[in-house]
């Protein structure tokens, strides 16, 4: 009888245990995004890479302060998330319907999420008619006529060079190639660009300004291009730079800024958030930006939409924020913290920010002829189409194939990819 | 009472009253809380994933899974870049094993023999196991780069230079590189593991085929492998199974590139889920590992079982 007793009851320990281990593993939280309220205040989560940038992460936190310091039911946090993995992190938790209310994406990873039904459609959130909007940069917000973000920040690629070892920057690209050769000597290079694998979405921003700049494109809007003999030209140019070794082969992108930082490479094509970043961290360089001096004035930009999450719980108290952060005085505050870049409407810079950094009306005269670095046509699969085309022209640039083959090879993988 | 009759003696209430731990569901009990765990944790997830391999499943929107058949299997099979991905994890895991246990073996020798400082290498030799996989990568990393890198410096000096220095963007050093240091983090497991069953072979029988007059490489086979065999097999085993698994090394080394020369399973799967977002694909790709895995596992019972049969003989 004990006995039975005693089996009774280490079967039914056992079995609530095991219950237990289920509901815990069933117990996840029904709640979609991250926003939470207490006490009738909503907490909002703002994911940004940028929040980590040393130079900027700190005013722009100032400035998330300020937001909350105007509202008595709405607090916004930083989440600030690493740029290599801030893509792949924000969109794996959007897709299984969890993550931040409010995301400042990069284009291609705003494309895919847009596609993806996973940003909330601005219109009937946001009233931007009563806004100057940027019409270069906003056009990219709309897709089918339903607008899903709104410019956090939109930075143009311009050249930036050491100007003690540089006086008078290079005009066309002929005077580009040979100042990289003349400064290259010792551990100093002429030139830096990404060129490994490993920073493929580096790579991908690199190489579009030499395809848009030898007047290529990646697609004409309904069919890919990128075996386009413009574009060989241009990766051409490219490579030419590579085999010369006037750049830190096999550097990546952290390393050969600080050697520009250090005076150790003269020449980098770069965006208008580097140069904030340069003033806070290396306030003695000596540095200047022209346009990029290829054949044709167009070159690549990184817009930063921010959008809503359509798992957000709290679509309207985001889009308070994206209005607050719309207005004048706010845009202009924004303004002055992302430095070169431009911001959602037009904005004056202020005499001060154009004394510390001139070249600032080099960037913004470079607005009309920038593109972001999507393709065309085939936004929402731009990520695929990246990693093919990279990976085509690092196998040309370590010489496993010649260059056209290359990019016949991607423009045949890329166009299986897109059926 | 004898023994034999205490045993035939008729037992006593107390005496037959059974332990309540002696049912024959007791085992069951036990072993219920662990089944339960392993089913819900791992039995759950694997039969997840042999689903999610029978579908097309975006990692955008992974509710909404289209199922397929087949079809992930076709495609990966058809993939030229997933057959060079199965021949790199052949060449790794196969490189990695030889390497890790060839090199343990060759110092857990060394560290058998008496010298002076012989606890203070013993210690040394074990720095790269206890050093985190991220650590050994970032520092083979640095110690790789072409711009500052002490490798590129002393290659350079020896006349072996790397054109360019970027070996790690070669691809044809970047597999050698990733393999170098990936036996420099094993071997020391695998030499503490070997040293420990070194220290187990019998002296006298050590000393008896020396007066017979068997030389060191006969003393060695005839000896000292017969007994360190089933270690090495297991230690072989694990090499395998956990080459197979690496991840972060060669993640963090050079993300399965250049031009996927260093692109081993788990990195496929990885780059298929979270680049290309296409749960299916990296799904049918973890069966394939899965399967490997087994087969590996499978052999080496074989092996073990024929080897134990032969050793009753």
């Amino acid at each position: 009888m004990r006995t039975t007793r005693v089996r009774r009851a280490m079967v039914a320990a056992a079995t609530a245990a095991g219950l237990v281990v289920t509901a815990a593993c069933g117990s996840d939280s029904d709640s979609s995004s991250d926003s939470g309220s207490d006490g009738g205040v909503t907490t909002l989560t703002f994911a940004a890479s940028t929040f980590g940038d040393p130079g900027r992460g700190p005013k722009l936190q100032e400035w998330l302060d300020e937001f909350n310091a105007s509202q008595d039911e709405i607090i916004v946090e930083a989440a600030s998330v690493p740029y290599p993995t801030f893509g792949q992190t924000v969109l794996t938790q959007m897709g299984g319907g969890e993550g931040p209310d409010l995301v400042r994406f990069d284009m291609p990873e705003f494309e895919a999420a847009s596609d993806a039904g996973l940003i909330a459609p601005l219109d009937d959130l946001v009233d931007v008619e009563q806004y100057d909007l940027l019409e270069e940069p906003d056009r990219f917000m709309v897709h089918d006529d339903v607008r899903h973000g709104v410019i956090f920040e939109a930075s143009n690629y311009a050249m930036f060079y050491n100007a003690d070892l540089i006086p008078e920057p290079p005009t066309t690209y002929d005077d580009f190639f040979a100042t990289a050769q003349s400064l290259t000597a010792g551990d100093v290079f002429g030139l830096a660009f990404r060129q490994t694998e490993a920073e493929e979405a580096g790579v991908w921003q690199d190489i579009f300004n030499y395809v848009y700049g030898f007047g290529g494109a990646w697609s004409d809007g309904e069919n890919l291009t990128i075996n386009a003999p413009e574009n060989l030209e241009g990766l051409q140019a490219y490579k030419d730079l590579y085999d010369a070794n006037v750049i830190p082969r096999g550097a990546d992108a952290a390393t050969f800024r600080r050697m520009f930082a250090e005076g150790k490479v003269a020449m980098e094509l770069n965006n208008g958030g580097y140069a904030t970043h340069l003033r806070a961290e290396s306030p003695n360089l000596n540095f200047s930006v022209a346009p990029i001096p290829f054949p044709v004035r167009s070159q690549g930009a990184i817009l930063a939409p921010i959008v809503i999450n359509e798992a957000s719980e709290a679509k309207e108290e985001a889009a308070t924020f994206i209005q607050w952060a719309l207005e004048a005085e706010n845009q202009a505050a924004l303004q002055e913290i992302l430095g070169a870049s431009s911001v959602a409407t037009a904005t004056e810079r202020s005499p001060e920010s154009l004394q510390d950094m001139p070249f600032l009306t080099v960037f913004d005269e470079l607005t009309e002829t920038s593109l972001p670095q999507v393709v065309l046509g085939f936004e929402a699969q731009t990520p695929d189409i990246r990693k093919i085309v990279v990976q085509n022209v690092i196998a040309a640039l370590q010489g496993d194939v010649d260059l056209e083959t290359a990019l016949d090879t991607a423009q045949e993988q890329a166009t299986d990819l897109v059926g | 009472m004898t023994l034999l009759e205490q045993r035939r003696a008729p037992r006593t209430e107390a005496g037959r009253r059974r332990s309540p731990l002696g049912s024959r569901w007791t085992p069951y009990l036990f072993l219920g809380p662990a089944a339960i765990f392993i089913l819900l944790f791992q039995g759950v997830p694997l039969a997840q994933e042999v689903y999610l391999s029978f579908t097309r499943t975006s990692l955008l929107n992974p509710t909404n899974s289209t199922w397929v058949g087949l079809e992930n299997y076709v495609d990966i099979f058809g993939d030229e870049d997933f057959r060079r991905t199965l021949r790199t994890t052949f060449v790794y895991v196969v490189a990695c094993v030889a390497g890790s246990v060839g090199a343990g073996l060759l110092v857990a020798l060394l560290l058998n023999r008496s010298f002076r400082g012989r606890g203070v290498v013993r210690a040394l030799v074990t720095i790269p196991w206890a050093a985190p996989g991220i650590a050994v990568a970032l520092i083979a990393t640095w110690m790789l780069n072409p711009q500052y890198g002490i490798v590129n410096r002393f290659l350079d000096a020896v006349g072996l230079g790397v054109p360019g220095g970027a070996i790690l963007d070669s691809s044809t050093y970047a597999l050698p590189a990733i393999l170098v240091t990936t036996v420099w983090q094993l071997f020391p497991l695998t030499s503490v593991v070997l040293l420990s069953a070194l220290q187990a072979v019998p002296r006298d029988l050590l000393e008896a085929a020396t007066m017979d007059g068997a030389g060191r490489w006969w003393t060695f086979r005839a000896v000292t492998w017969q007994v360190i065999k089933p270690t090495v097999g297991l230690l072989a085993l694990l090499m395998t199974i956990w080459s197979i698994r690496r991840f972060e090394l060669i993640w963090l080394m050079t993300k399965g590139g250049p031009v996927g020369s260093t692109e081993t399973l788990v990195i496929d799967l990885y780059a298929q889920a979270f680049d290309s977002k296409q749960l299916g694909t990296a799904a049918a790709i973890g069966m394939v590992g899965v399967v490997i895995s087994l087969i590996v596992i499978a052999g080496s019972r074989l092996v073990t079982r024929a080897a134990e049969k032969e050793g009753l003989r």
